[in-house]
């Protein structure tokens, strides 16, 4: 058991989750203006690729992740377009952006870069590891130390997120606006205006988490980097509840699972039992939470 | 007057998969342009290898298949308004269910075959059919519980055929099972090319859907719980039993599909080969493009698969890469998802007679 949790492990953990954090933050913003963003995927596949192309244009990792913020907000445009002034299914169109997404960057991969399957250069330098000097690596709040600016940007964002959803006028509007569109529109909040906010939000998100993965600890895109991270941040959203503290906490759930899981590879046992933990824990927890607007749909309950 | 009727329908039906189809071609000769490539030359290698020559057609009809028969189980659930995302996990299981029978029935090879055949349908509709339970006892999103459900199906598999069930006796760095008998494959059907019985299967499959959801009791209330579930509720449809039904056969085509592409194509139960593809996603997409009619669906899966054996005729002999062919179909399922605009529009306004759900 001692080799199994160490510190290391810890550590690991939060890098890990980084991405998978900030993308489940995205998601929580647009799940709580009333909008179920499948498409987070993809985006964040797209801000991998992007900052990737950001630093080898401007050969400077700020602007990199700046300009893959960019283009993931961009590229969230479209799902708010469809969805929010065409009325498109938003289901639909973030499946449709995940398959874009993996095309383009694979396809844009060989346009810009001429090589296939993954994009490497020594010359580039990914972003920097910030060391907090009062905490030593040995002791255990060495966890904390040692990461990425984006990984702790993550942190601060869950806790900035919570505070603007529960203690600012504007974060208030926002939830009315997911909460019940009409009443919220009665009152003059203008909600496709905070839906397209809210989207464009998360795309930015996304596009950070993208650069974590590809800038934070490899320094390279490889096809379909993602991996899937973006369903995970999904599922972290809605064991999380929408609410960004907890969507951290099951975001730590999901880099404890992964983490423990590595760990057991290295013993050759079985990981895929602790890989499905997480997926368990959500469907557990979904059925002691009742999803309203579902049992308003199927008429078991009374509809607004 | 009445074929006339008949013609502006069809063509209203049409005109707009058709318009998305060129749009999403549109946007293709843009990414081809964008690498220098020549948008004529390009079409034309995509052209040769989707249907260039008899051995490209029926390979492009192999690769239907298994999107066929995820195609219509997912139009099937759309038709009754349950959003079925499940068909990744589904059609694993089902692939495993009947690469295990296959393997170990203690049966002559034709009912193993069978048997396979069915218990791939068994196992997919089960694991779709533990989604609608969920929502009818813990009133549980289906569209949630469908996703989940596909990861924890795809880390069970990947166990059952990493452990159990591996193959140890050839290369270690694969996870698989044993080859299966040579007898139960599935017959191809044409000597030497790879399109074999399952493709018959998924044709079938889609006209007796067509058939069950427009000229029978049960297809009809399907349907109108799928228009509108208030109205149909109103109406004595009783939701629940209707909901498991209704997974359990979407479920089925899942499974049924993992089964026929074991039995006749892969032979074995490989780990990650039917993820790998994208079939399940492929799947969903066809159904979407179709407004989930089953023929059409058919149709818009031998669509998406001949994008893609086309993007690989496109890699082989042109500069520009494989991947032409999802910015392709991307671009089609955006541009479609116009029309659902229109019909999620009626639906909110509870007026809608005719038309899917989603």
């Amino acid at each position: 058991m001692d080799q199994l949790f160490d510190f290391s492990l810890f550590n690991s953990m939060l890098r890990m989750i980084a991405p998978i954090l900030l993308a489940a933050l995205g998601g929580a913003i647009c799940a709580r203006v009333g909008i179920f963003n499948v498409g987070l995927e993809g985006l964040m596949l797209t801000g991998a690729f992007t900052a990737i192309v950001g630093n080898h244009l401007f050969h400077n990792v700020w602007l990199a992740v700046l300009f893959a913020a960019v283009c993931s907000g961009l590229m969230s445009l479209i799902l708010a377009y469809l969805t929010i002034s065409l009325n498109a299914n938003m289901i639909v169109v973030g499946v449709a952006l995940n398959f874009l997404a993996t095309g383009l960057t694979t396809y844009c991969l060989f346009a810009i870069f001429h090589v296939k399957g993954s994009y490497y250069d020594p010359n580039m330098t990914g972003l920097p590891k910030w060391n907090i000097p009062q905490i030593s690596g040995d002791s255990f709040l060495g966890i904390l130390t040692g990461h990425s600016p984006l990984v702790y940007l993550a942190f601060v964002l869950a806790f900035a997120l919570q505070f603007f959803f529960f203690r600012t006028v504007r974060g208030f509007r926002m939830l009315a606006a997911g909460e019940h569109p009409a009443a919220a529109r009665s009152l003059g909040i203008k909600i496709d205006r905070i839906r397209y906010a809210a989207v464009l939000a998360s795309g930015v998100l996304c596009g950070l988490a993208g650069a974590q993965l590809s800038l934070g600890q490899v320094t390279q895109f490889t096809e379909n980097m993602t991996a899937g991270r973006g369903f995970i941040a999904l599922v972290a959203v809605m064991l999380g509840q929408n609410n960004p503290l907890g969507v951290t906490l099951s975001s730590l759930l999901f880099g404890l699972m992964e983490a423990i899981s590595i760990r057991l590879q290295g013993f050759s046992l079985p990981t895929q039992f602790t890989m499905m933990v997480p997926y368990i824990v959500t469907l557990a927890a979904m059925s002691f939470f009742k999803d309203r607007a579902y049992l308003q749909q199927s008429g078991r309950i009374e509809g607004r | 007057m009445r074929l006339m009727q008949l013609i502006t329908r069809s063509l209203r039906e049409w005109i707009h998969p058709l318009a998305a189809l060129l749009l999403g071609l549109a946007a293709g000769a843009v990414a081809i342009l964008a690498v220098g490539g020549s948008v004529a030359e390009t079409y034309a290698e995509m052209w040769k290898g989707a249907f260039g020559s008899f051995y490209y057609a029926m390979n492009t009809l192999a690769r239907a298949t298994p999107i066929m028969l995820i195609g219509l189980g997912v139009a099937l659930a759309f038709r009754a308004g349950f959003f079925n995302l499940g068909a990744e996990g589904q059609l694993l299981l089902g692939a495993l269910a009947a690469a295990v029978t296959a393997l170990y029935l203690p049966a002559p090879p034709e009912m193993r075959m069978i048997a396979a055949l069915a218990a791939g349908i068994v196992a997919g509709g089960a694991w779709s059919l533990f989604a609608g339970w969920l929502d009818l006892r813990f009133r549980m999103n289906l569209l949630i519980t469908t996703l989940l459900l596909n990861y924890i199906a795809v880390y069970l598999a990947s166990y059952f055929v990493s452990f159990p069930l591996k193959d140890t006796s050839g290369s270690a760095a694969i996870n698989q099972t044993n080859m299966l008998d040579r007898a139960v494959w599935l017959p191809k059907l044409f000597k030497g090319m790879s399109v074999h019985a399952g493709f018959i299967i998924a044709a079938a499959a889609a006209v007796v859907l067509f058939l069950f959801l427009r000229h029978t009791i049960a297809g009809y209330h399907l349907r109108m719980h799928g228009s509108n579930p208030l109205f149909a509720i109103y109406g004595g449809v009783r939701r629940g039993r209707l909901m498991m039904a209704a997974m359990l056969a979407s479920g089925g085509f899942a499974g049924l599909a993992g089964a026929v592409e074991v039995l006749g194509t892969q032979y074995r139960y490989i780990d990650n080969a039917l993820t790998a593809p994208g079939y399940a996603w492929s799947g969903i997409m066809a159904a979407l493009l179709a407004g989930s009619h089953p023929l059409g669906t058919a149709a818009a899966a031998i669509l998406l698969a001949a994008l893609q054996t086309g993007g690989m005729g496109v890699e082989r002999n042109t500069e520009v890469p494989l991947e032409i062919a999802s910015v392709i179909q991307a671009a089609i399922i955006l541009f479609i998802s116009a029309r659902f605009t229109y019909a999620f529009f009626k639906r909110r306004k509870a007026r809608s007679s005719d038309g899917p759900a989603v």
